[in-house]
Order: C-alpha cells, then structure tokens, then sequence
C-alpha cells in the first residue's frame, strides 16, 4: 500500500508533474528574464519577486479566455494536439533521472534512450498537425516549416546522442548517467556544441526560429489557436525547452550526479539537476539573443552540408576515441 | 555619370516646345494635345537620370490639368497639358517610365482622368464602395452627396486556378505597422506575384487643405506623417515662401536644417532597428530604439514637442534654439557618434545578419532609374540622388557633408546607406550649431498669398518629398499636392520581391523604409 502512495506521489507531486510543471515555469522565467537583461529591457518585473510568478499568471489568463475553433479545422485534431503534444513530452520527461532515478521508479529500460528520442519526434509531429489542422494559410506554411526543420535536424540529433551512448557503452539513460563520474562534455566536448546547436533547431530557437518567424507567417502553426489550448500549445512549447536541456544535462553533464553534503541525495540531486539545466537555457538563450533568423532554405542547406557530416564526423571520433584510447587511460 | 553640363532648355529649344524658362522648377513645357509624350521622350533622351517625380491633377474649371513633374540630374521641369472635363482622356506614359503607374493611377481615381493604354487600371486609392463618376479633388465635388456602393460579398478566395496560395500581408500584420494590404501568391515558400492595395488610411489631406489656411495648412501636412513631419511642413513651408518671394533670414534656414537633420536621425535609427525586428533580430531593434531615445528629447528640447514638432512656419521657425541648449545638443551627439562604430560594424560584420540582407530584393540600377525610387533605396543601387546636393534648400548649400552611395543595391546596402547617413546627419546638425548665425529668426509675412504656384522638393528621410502648391490670391490655397517618397518607392518593392523566398519579403519591404500614413495622405 505504501509503494502505491509513494509511486503516486512521485507521479504526481514530486519530481513527477507537479515539480515539472513548476521547473517549467521557473525556466521560463529565467529565459524571459535573461533575454530582457541582455536586450536592455527589464523583463518581467511586477508579478511576484522579480515577476518570478509572471508565466504561471501568463498560463492562467490564457485558460480564461474564450476559445474558438475555425469552422474548416479539422475539429478533434485542432483540439487534441495541442493537449497530446504536451502530455507526450511530459511523459518523455519522466523518463530522465532527475533526483538521480527516473519518475517512476524501474520503469528504465535498456535501449530507452531511443524510445525517448522518438517521443520528441512524435511531439513535434503532433505540433506539425496542430497547424495543419487549422486550415489557415499562415498555419499551413507554419507547420510545413516544421516538419521540413524538425525531419532534417533529426538525424543528426540521434547521431549525437549516440556518441555518450558509446562512451557509456550502453543505451540505457540510467547506466549513461552512472557512468559519468567524468561528466561526457570533458571526454567529447565537440558532441556537446554540435547537441546544443542541433538542440537550438529542435527547440526552433533563434537563429533557427522559422516556424514561428511572427514578421512573415504571424504565429505559424499557432495562428488559429486561442485561450485554453493557445495555452497548452504555449506550455508544450516551454516543456520541450525544459525537456531539451533536461537532456543534454543527462547526456553530457552527469544529470542528478554531484556532490552531497548532508541529507538527503535526492534533494541534492534534483539541485544538481536543476542547476545544470538551468546553465544549459542561459547558454541557449545567449545564442537566441545574438543571432538574426536563418530563412528555410539556409537552414536546410546548413543541416545538410554541416551538421550532418560533422555529426557523422563527431560519431566516428568518439568511437574511435571510446574503443581505443580512453580505456588506456 | 556626371550629367552636369546637359541644359534642358537648349534641347527643349532645339525640339521647339513651347516653354517657359524659372516656372514650375527650372522650367514649364506647354505640351497639349498628345505632346507630353514627345517631351518627356525628348528629355529621357538626353538624360539617363529622368524620372517621373510626380503626376499632380488640378480642376481648372472646364478643363482638367495635368502637371507631369519630371526631374533630370540637374534640373527640374514640368510638363503642362489640359485635358476637356467632360471627356478626360490622355495617352499613358507607363511605356516610357514604368514607375509612372502608380501616379497615374491616383489622379485616375481623384480626378477621372483616364489614361489610355495603363497596364492596370483600377481602384487604387479610393475604397472599393466608392460611387463611379465622382471625384473628390474636383471644384464640384460635395461630399454630403455621396452613396457608398454596397460592399461586394463575394468569397475572397486564397488560392488561384494553379493551386498557387495566396497569403495576404495586412492590412493587419505583424510585419507592418500600418494598414496596408499585398496579396502575395506562392508557390511553397517561393513569391510568384505580389498585388499591392493601398488607402485603408486615406485620410484627403490634399482636399483639406483646401480649406484651410496656409498657417493652419503647415499643421495639417505636418500631420501626414508622424516620423517626417518637419520635412513636410519645410517642404510646404518653402513652396508657400516661393509663391510670396519671402526670404528667410540666416538664423531661421539654420535652425530648419537641424530641425530636419534630427528628424533624418531619429527616423533612420527607428528603421535600422526595426529591419532587426523583421529578420528576427531582436536585440538589435531594441538596442538601436535605446539609442534612438535620446535624439527624441533633443527634438524636445529644440522644438517643445517630441514627435510633430510645429516649430516651422512661413517666414521662419517659431521658436529659437536657446544659447544654453547648444552644449546639451551636442554632448548628446557625442555621446550618439560614440555609439556608431559598433552599430556599423553589426550591419557590416555579423554573419547572420548578412546572410538575411545581402543578395535580398536586389535592384539593378537601370530598374531603379526606370521606376523612379528616391532617397536610400535609389543610393542602395547606385544612383546619386539627393535634393540636398542637387538642388540645396535651407542651409545645406552651405554645410559640406558627404552623399552615401552604394552600388550593391541590395537590402543590406540600402540598409548601410541609412547607417552612413546618420553618421553624416550628426557631422550636419554639429556643423550648423558652430556656424549659427546672430539675428531674427522670422519674418512677418502677409496672411493673404498672392496667385501664384509653386514647386518644391525636400530630401525627406525616405527620399525626395514634393509638393505642388497653389495660390488663387485668397488665403486659402487652390491645391495643395503631396507625393510622399513609399509611393515612389512601393514599385521597387513589387519588382525584386517576385522570385524571392517569403521570408525575404519582411526585410526587403522593411528595406524602403515604408510609411503608409504617408501613402495614403
């Protein structure tokens, strides 16, 4: 009966849904924050200390205004996408060990890190139908960005994450996080950059940020959507930044692993985790600040021409580096 | 191409036209009866530089006159023709000069002139509910009689029969801050054509200010645009001292200069970071907004007013530049000119920024004389155009500054024409505050202006603003003409978007530094 109630609790409250809800609240925050701080502008400053409460207020004014639905969408698509999307990275999230084991105690699998993977692709693919379902020139052309960004930048994400895979010698997330007692950014640090700026085109960040280009297509896939469901689309959005930087800690900067000074380790894990999370969005948010939007055709050629080879390239280096010289060492 | 040494009266001499040397600009051609063609062929004969600046329509009781305005490089001509009120009609000159077809078209829709042979006729300006066979700038004009036509509830369809998208720019959208309208049809993510719509915010200040006195007149023009508000008032100001052969004194032609040259600023800084905005570029739009902060207290403190500033009037400014204000004006400018180096290395340097901007809506410079663009997008490609060399007013015979050309005629060189220009505004506004002339700065001048019509041109931040202005002996003028440099401009946008991918279309159209406020007038 206990196990029951703890499992429960950790699904729900913590590091389950409750904690993410608010972790994705709290990076938002410090993104909105850091680009306002770099831009010259102030950010949020009213709701809460330092408006650290402005996109929990943001979230519910979205839940009470009125929603409409366009009478050519595709009804139970252009209603449930938004809701999938956000529910599927969620569930991708409790995959990663957060307090050092994963939401749902030995639900890790060998092999999971593909499964998660493939969950990111299914959300994207879910963001793709919620613009294609709108029926709405500006979603349409929205949504046909996405798909055309997120099927090229695939690929060379999962070569990536092949690379501490290898030096693990494993594709379970828990055993690569155990391994790292180097975190992998020491051991391959060229996977690491090439991850994050193949991550910045997943999470459609700037300079990669043309499904959403608000100068030339309005809000893309999100044009149509409005109140509650403007809202869940707006939060899988910030859940899959989370979600990213989630795992490029768990891959490359040891996850929940760090020093425990007193108490318990999975409090200390989880602020670790934290933490480290948190470095990775204010390297990625450095990134949106400084750079002008890429159009399609670049980004395309770019993912193509560079980010493929260079991952194969960065793959091949660190087998060579994991199969031959680190065991030496 | 130096044309310098051309004298347009000898040719017209030679050709035997009909004209009157010092009326209009630097010369009137009396060219009725078809003849405005030959002309106007006369003179892009000899002068590559020919460009239709303006078509201004005027009811003259039983006929209808048509000024064409036509500049050259060194000269300023109009060619006059009438034509009957009650069949309107005159051969188009769209063949000769391609970027005569928005003029056309507006004296088409306010007047009823009908040129024949237009490649696209239809509304341009006027809603399309307005009632056929009224026009507004005519004398029997009443506007308590006119009966919208029932708006058309047709289906406005988004695709054309090849299964091309149609994607429709405004009038509202993200992209433009004001209302305007281009249907954009594409193929995936590629232009395939562009249908422009403009008036959503016509407001007839052209008609208003027929009733309005030429006092209250400077107000009225002042409100066509907000962000070049002097230039207007100068340019109106000016056309109106023509016509009462007022000089203005030393002092007064100082201070306009760097009331102007403050409007040339803040406009400028506001499209560079606002091109940052349409390519996505967040942080430079907000640094160079930051930096434009300053420039609007100075016009603050110069004028009393921080965007219109009403400080011109006929006969001289309204209010002197303070001896104590002089070391602020120029401690801000400093501080402004310190700031220069950095932004001009971002629009030089940094990659991204490159890679959205060069190569984007390029216009050659033969396009670019054919549709007769003005201001920073004619210097992006190469043609030196600037009324301020050309044809100095106010102080700027006086003060040396450099005119920027580029050649690239790309959306980056147009965008790095305004980034030299602001360097070059700056050494203006410091070099009029060292040279202020001592005494008044007005004259008195009579309320009531003697007949007359006069031409004038200023060099507005978006290029060469005109206005036509003309007195029947009361004091209230018998037409009042503004072109605004966007509705020069627009044809340039329309040329180099076709081809291009949508995403290009923000930052090429941002390029011209659009204002529709002053489109539609």
């Amino acid at each position: 009966m206990i196990d029951y109630l703890w499992l429960v609790f950790r699904v729900l409250v913590f590091p389950g849904f409750t904690f993410l809800l608010f972790l994705t609240m709290f990076c938002d925050w410090i993104e909105r924050k850091i680009e306002a701080r770099m831009q010259n502008r102030m950010g949020p400053s009213f709701t809460g200390p330092s408006g650290i409460l402005q996109p929990l207020a943001d979230f519910i004014k979205l839940l009470t205004k009125e929603e409409i639905t366009p009478n050519d969408s595709r009804k139970y698509i252009f209603r449930f996408a938004p809701l999938f999307a956000f529910s599927v990275l969620v569930f991708a999230l409790c995959f990663l060990p957060i307090d050092g084991t994963s939401v749902i105690p030995d639900a890790s699998f060998g092999g999971d890190l593909i499964f998660v993977m493939a969950l990111i692709s299914v959300a994207n693919f879910l963001l793709f139908l919620s613009g294609w379902s709108s029926s709405n020139p500006y979603s349409s052309i929205g949504a046909a960005r996405v798909l055309t960004q997120f099927l090229g930048y695939d690929i060379p994400l999962f070569l990536l994450a092949l690379a501490p895979a290898f030096l693990a010698g494993s594709l379970t997330i828990a055993t690569i996080v155990d391994s790292q007692w180097i975190p992998f950014v020491v051991l391959a640090p060229w996977a690491f950059v090439l991850f994050i700026i193949t991550m910045q085109a997943e999470l459609e960040k700037d300079p990669f940020d043309i499904p959403h280009a608000e100068s030339e297509v309005v809000a893309g896939h999100e044009t149509e959507y409005s109140g509650g469901k403007l809202a869940f689309l707006k939060f899988a959005r910030d859940v899959q930044i989370v979600f990213g930087s989630s795992l490029i800690t768990v891959l490359f900067l040891g996850g929940a692993n760090g020093p425990v000074f007193f108490g318990l380790q999975a409090l200390w894990g989880t602020l670790w985790f934290v933490l480290k999370v948190v470095v990775i969005i204010i390297i990625s948010e450095y990134m949106t600040v400084l750079f002008a939007r890429l159009r399609i055709d670049q980004i395309v050629k770019a993912n193509w021409k560079f980010m493929l080879p260079l991952s194969v390239l960065s793959l091949l280096l660190t087998i060579g580096l994991a199969v031959w010289v680190y065991p030496m060492v | 191409m130096a044309n310098n040494d051309i004298n347009i009266l000898k040719v017209l001499e030679a050709k035997n036209f009909q004209i009157q040397p010092g009326k209009l600009g630097t010369v009137a051609i009396q060219a009725g009866g078809g003849k405005h063609r030959d002309a106007l062929k006369a003179l892009l004969e000899v002068d590559e530089k020919t460009a239709v600046t303006a078509i201004t329509g005027i009811d003259l009781g039983d006929n209808i006159g048509v000024y064409y305005h036509v500049r050259t490089s060194n000269a300023f001509a109009t060619i006059q023709c009438e034509v009957p009120k009650d069949k309107p009609t005159l051969a188009t000159i769209t063949d000769l000069v391609p970027g005569a077809a928005f003029h056309e078209l507006e004296v088409t829709d306010l007047l009823g002139v009908v040129f024949v042979g237009h490649p696209s006729p239809g509304r341009f300006v006027l809603p399309d509910t307005w009632p056929e066979g009224v026009y507004p700038l005519r004398k029997d004009f009443k506007p308590s009689e006119i009966k919208f036509n029932p708006p058309s509830t047709e289906d406005v369809s988004l695709s054309d029969d090849r299964g091309l998208v149609k994607i429709v720019i405004g009038p509202h959208h993200p992209a433009l801050l004001e209302p305007e309208k281009f249907a954009v049809l594409v193929d995936g993510e590629t232009v395939k054509n562009v249908e422009p719509r403009i008036g959503y915010v016509h407001r007839g200040v052209e008609k208003a200010a027929e009733s309005k006195t030429y006092l209250q007149g400077v107000y009225l023009v002042e409100r066509i645009c907000g962000i070049c508000n002097s230039c207007h008032a100068t340019a109106f100001v000016e056309a109106v001292e023509k016509i009462l052969k007022t000089e203005v004194p030393p002092r007064a032609k100082y201070i306009r200069t760097i009331i102007l040259e403050l409007n040339r600023l803040h406009s400028h800084l506001l499209t560079l970071g606002h091109a940052g905005l349409e390519i996505g570029y967040e942080t430079l739009f907000q640094y160079f907004w930051r930096d434009r902060e300053p420039i609007m207290d100075l016009t603050e403190m110069v004028t009393g007013n921080r965007v219109i500033s009403s400080s011109l009037t006929v006969g001289g400014v309204r209010r002197d530049i303070k001896e104590t204000d002089i070391p602020k004006i120029k401690a801000t400018l400093a501080a402004l000119r310190k700031k220069i180096p950095f932004y001009k290395q971002m629009y030089e340097n940094e990659p991204s920024l490159k890679m959205r901007m060069q190569k984007v809506g390029t216009l050659s410079r033969e396009d670019a004389l054919k549709l007769c663009v003005v201001g920073p997008v004619a210097r992006g490609s190469g043609v030196d155009i600037d009324v301020r060399k050309d044809e100095p007013y106010e102080a700027y015979g006086e003060i040396p500054f450099k005119e920027i050309v580029y050649t690239a005629g790309d959306t980056w060189a147009r965008m790095n024409v305004r980034m030299d220009e602001v360097e070059e505004s700056i050494n203006i506004i410091e070099y009029a505050l060292d040279h202020l002339p001592g005494g008044a700065y007005r004259v008195k001048v009579p309320r009531v202006v003697p007949p007359g019509e006069a031409v004038n041109r200023v060099e507005a931040p978006r290029g060469e603003l005109f206005y036509y202005v003309k007195s029947n002996g009361t004091a209230f003028p018998e037409r009042v003409k503004v072109r605004t440099p966007t509705f020069a401009n627009i044809p340039a946008f329309l040329k180099t978007a076709i081809g291009e991918n949508i995403a290009d279309v923000p930052p090429n159209f941002v390029s011209l530094d659009p204002c529709f406020s002053c489109t539609d007038r």
